[in-house]
């Protein structure tokens, strides 16, 4: 709904007139009203402007409104809690003239709905009842003595009746669902807690925490296909670890994560796996396949493409234009968020040289320049423009999006990396709030050389979908922080990649020999899909490659001859018989990559032999690919294992400790904990 | 927008003429009730309303101190009687008292009336404060600015209600849609 819509609405009911009866009955009140104030006059106190509450026609100062028995039935209401609750509490104080408040507060709120749905009946009995009551005290109540004589007696049973009527029947199904929605709202609207139970032992947390509105963009699992029918794979590099980061925390606090957080290349991606460098800078990485077996299905074959980016000396690195833009808006007032912001920027500045500039943005409901483009020499300066952020207000994210792009162009260098770096939780609610239209925006200032990269703090409401819209159109990583090693992995251990572009729109297509494959699938890269024309059309955007990055793609091939297939032959068309004379190859792998400072893309291309002995002379390389596979299996066990069989978390478990290595910074031994923990989350459901 | 009585009148009416006052109730009434029926979006309750404004308008008259524009101060009197009459009326909003009313139209009023008020009870379960918000932006044409003054709430915050309230009725819908 549009805010036209709403106005439209609103608008409508601006057809319905008042009534001439109403208008008298009103008008004739408040001359009696204001004679009687008239008389009162000299007690008012003088300073109730505005707020007239003193002057409420109250049991005390007018004795026909019988507020008392009002207060009297209402009592057993409030106690009830939630919607549906009344009506429950209703069938007993009601029909059978009990009211025990105790009784009535202990009903938890779940419980209450679905008995509330189960008193199908009761309900429509009790709502008419009560309806009935509560029509003729507000009626009394509010109208008096005026509005009593306009109802004489006949006329008000006869409302009623059909009131009765017209609840009785009119309870489909639709509208109840609707009402249980709204009253399952309610009960989480912050106002209404007052009046639920709270149990003693619950903590409330001191700040304002969504749950369960985290987005994703939906992911439907990549399908097996059939060699003969669609031999060319396509997809664009993603280096974007921001999935494994959020399914790590949510895993921590004992949940599963929703399927569609779980990205499986993003999860593959996270670790740096050691695979062979580049020989020469001339080509700026170097793609390493290899063919196992896949350990969750016996006969078939798993392809392992590994790609390594050549990585940049320390002293090598070229300068750095950023422009820190941090979203300091209510919603990241929590713990894990701006706080965990500015210790990530303040890592993020020792990895800088000297003489490069830092600029920041900050936006709430309005964007402003925190502090000027800064040498990086002045450290002290940005700490303490960074420690004064505070969190409050709205979010015109796409207003400070379009500052942070003004200060980049202010200090652009062309020598240098000019770079935004966006941190939010993603709600973006004023200004610019369309996906589509900032997706523009950061697209049309990428091909001006600013490129945008995406940290992604905070959980509960996190707009995971915008992220990745954002840094995929920005030529940047999207990374997600949720604790301060995570900050310390993607802004100092792995800055380079996180800063410095080796290769622009990297593409890969691979295609099967249908000679010696019949079935393949490739997991993960759902969201990265292009089409098989866009592998050689150089206009078409795809996913960048950093210093250093490792970027690995896993497909699953049946052979021909193996019976670990899932398509049956078809029954009405043969197929032709695939040409002969390359039955040593599965297949031919392509590689398109930019050098940054190029718009023509150059060719990289391998074919994958079957009989293939790179694992056997390579140990290393079958470590880690034996690492990348348990990451794979894992991250598809999360999405429900529709392809794994009986693959179980305790085999990912097993294969993951076997190809351990040396694990410096402890990133394998964290991921065999996070898979006991999906494990034991996985048991409990 | 409220109708304002010219200022001779309302100094009349302060002074306690009684015809004075009955034409302030006469300028005012119709866009008291046009306000109370986009709030409760039922004719019967915004008749309630709006005559309970008009008791309310009849004892606070006399405190009127031209300190605020007198449409500002009556929006402020609505609003708080509207908040005191759901009080009374209906402890628990959106129970089965709009159950009475999403379920049976009443005589003469389209369907948008009906969807009105299904919106009113879905915002109105989402805290305090939200429904004001919508019903002074939406219905009311005020600014953000002009509201939060009103609501006495920063305009940031005004700003941020309507996000939220056009979140969740676009989410509403899509689970419609599911449906």
């Amino acid at each position: 709904m549009t805010d036209d819509d709403l106005k439209t609405l609103l608008d409508d009911s601006d057809n319905n007139a008042p009534s001439e009866a109403a208008r008298a009955r009103a008008k004739a009140a408040a001359m009696a009203a204001f004679a009687a104030a008239g008389e009162n006059d000299q007690i008012k106190s003088p300073d109730t402007q505005g707020n007239v509450t003193t002057l409420r026609p109250t049991a005390d100062n007018n004795p026909s409104v019988r507020r008392r028995m009002m207060n009297a039935i209402n009592q057993r209401w409030v106690v009830s809690g939630v919607a549906s609750a009344a009506v429950l509490v209703m069938t007993v104080s009601v029909l059978m003239n009990v009211s025990d408040p105790v009784v009535d507060t202990d009903l938890a709120p779940g419980r209450e709905m679905t008995l509330g749905a189960a008193s199908g009946l009761e309900e429509v009995i009790v709502t008419a009842r009560r309806k009935q009551e509560a029509k003729e005290f507000s009626r009394d109540q509010s109208a008096g003595a005026l509005r009593q004589e306009e109802y004489p007696a006949a006329q008000m049973a006869e409302s009623d009746l059909a009131m009765a009527d017209s609840v009785a029947p009119a309870s489909p199904p639709t509208e109840r669902q609707t009402f249980a929605a709204v009253a399952s709202n309610e009960s989480r609207a912050p106002g209404k807690v007052l009046s639920a139970p709270v149990p003693a032992d619950v903590v409330l947390p001191g700040y304002y925490q969504d749950e369960g509105r985290d987005q994703f963009e939906t992911i439907v699992p990549n399908p097996v296909k059939l060699v003969a029918e669609v031999p060319v794979s396509t997809f664009s590099v993603d280096v974007d670890t921001a999935s494994y980061s959020f399914v790590r925390r949510q895993l921590n606090q004992g949940v599963l994560p929703q399927k569609d957080a779980v990205r499986v290349e993003e999860m593959i991606n996270y670790f740096d796996y050691d695979y062979p460098l580049p020989e020469s800078r001339e080509t700026p990485f170097k793609a390493t396949v290899a063919v196992t077996d896949a350990p969750w299905k016996a006969g078939n074959k798993l392809v392992h493409i590994g790609i390594r980016g050549f990585d940049i000396a320390p002293g090598e690195a070229p300068a750095s234009n950023l422009v820190f833009l941090l979203d300091v808006s209510g919603s990241m007032n929590s713990p894990d968020k701006l706080p965990l912001v500015k210790q990530s920027m303040g890592l993020l500045l020792t990895q800088l040289k000297p003489t490069d500039t830092v600029a920041i943005v900050a936006y709430a409901g309005a964007a402003g320049t925190v502090l000027e483009p800064t040498q990086a020499r002045e450290k002290q300066k940005i700490l303490v423009a960074l420690e004064r952020l505070n969190a409050g207000g709205s979010t015109a994210g796409g207003e400070g999006i379009k500052l942070a792009y003004q200060l980049a162009k202010a200090g652009f260098n062309k020598s240098a990396v000019n770079r935004v770096i966006l941190a939010t939780d993603g709600d973006f609610n004023v200004g610019i709030t369309d996906q589509e239209e900032l997706k523009g925006f950061v697209e049309r200032q990428r091909e001006e050389g600013i490129y945008l990269s995406v940290l992604g703090f905070g959980q509960g409401n996190y707009q995971d979908d915008l992220m990745q819209v954002l840094a995929q159109n920005g030529n940047g990583v999207a990374a997600y922080i949720d604790t301060l090693s995570e900050a310390q992995k993607v802004l100092v251990d792995e800055a380079t990649s996180t800063l410095f572009p080796i290769a622009r729109d990297v593409k890969i297509q691979m295609e099967f020999n249908p000679q010696t494959v019949k079935e393949y699938r490739l997991l993960g890269y759902e969201t990265r899909a292009l089409k098989r024309e866009d592998f050689n059309n150089d206009k078409v955007d795809a996913g960048d490659i950093g210093a250093g990055h490792r970027v690995t793609a896993i497909y699953e091939i049946t052979p021909v001859g193996s019976a670990s297939g899932l398509i049956e032959p078809s029954r009405y068309s043969q197929a032709e018989a695939p040409a002969a004379g390359q039955g040593s190859e599965y297949g031919f792998l392509k590689i398109r990559y930019k050098l940054p400072n190029e718009s023509t893309s150059k060719l990289i291309t391998t074919p994958v032999a079957v009989k293939d002995s790179a694992l056997v002379e390579n140990k290393v390389l079958e470590r880690e690919t034996g690492f990348a596979i348990a990451v794979a299996g894992f991250a598809q066990l999360l999405r429900g294992g529709q392809y794994t069989g009986d693959w179980s978390y305790q085999d990912v478990i097993d294969l993951a400790n076997k190809n351990k290595g040396d694990d410096l910074y402890g990133y394998r031994a964290e991921f065999v904990q996070l898979v006991r923990k999906a494990s034991v989350a996985h048991d409990m459901k | 927008m409220m109708m304002s009585p010219d200022k001779q009148t309302l100094k009349r009416a302060m002074d306690g003429d009684g015809a004075a006052f009955g034409e302030v109730v006469d300028i005012c009434y119709d866009s008291i009730f046009r306000f109370a029926m986009k709030y409760t979006g039922v004719r019967q309750d915004a008749e309630d309303v709006a005559q309970l404004a008009c008791i309310k308008l009849a004892q606070a008259i006399r405190s009127y101190r031209f300190e605020a524009a007198f449409s500002t101060w009556l929006y402020t009197l609505v609003l708080n009687c509207a908040h005191d009459w759901y009080r009374q009326q209906n402890r628990h909003r959106s129970d089965d008292v709009e159950i009475e009313h999403l379920a049976s139209p009443q005589d003469s009023e389209g369907e948008s009336q009906i969807y009105l008020r299904q919106v009113l009870a879905q915002v109105e379960a989402m805290g305090d404060g939200f429904r004001d918000t919508l019903v002074l932006v939406a219905g009311e044409g005020m600014n953000h600015a002009e509201a939060a003054a009103l609501l006495g709430v920063k305009e940031s915050t005004v700003s941020w209600r309507l996000h939220e309230i056009r979140k969740k009725l676009a989410s509403a819908q899509r689970q419609e849609g599911l449906q």
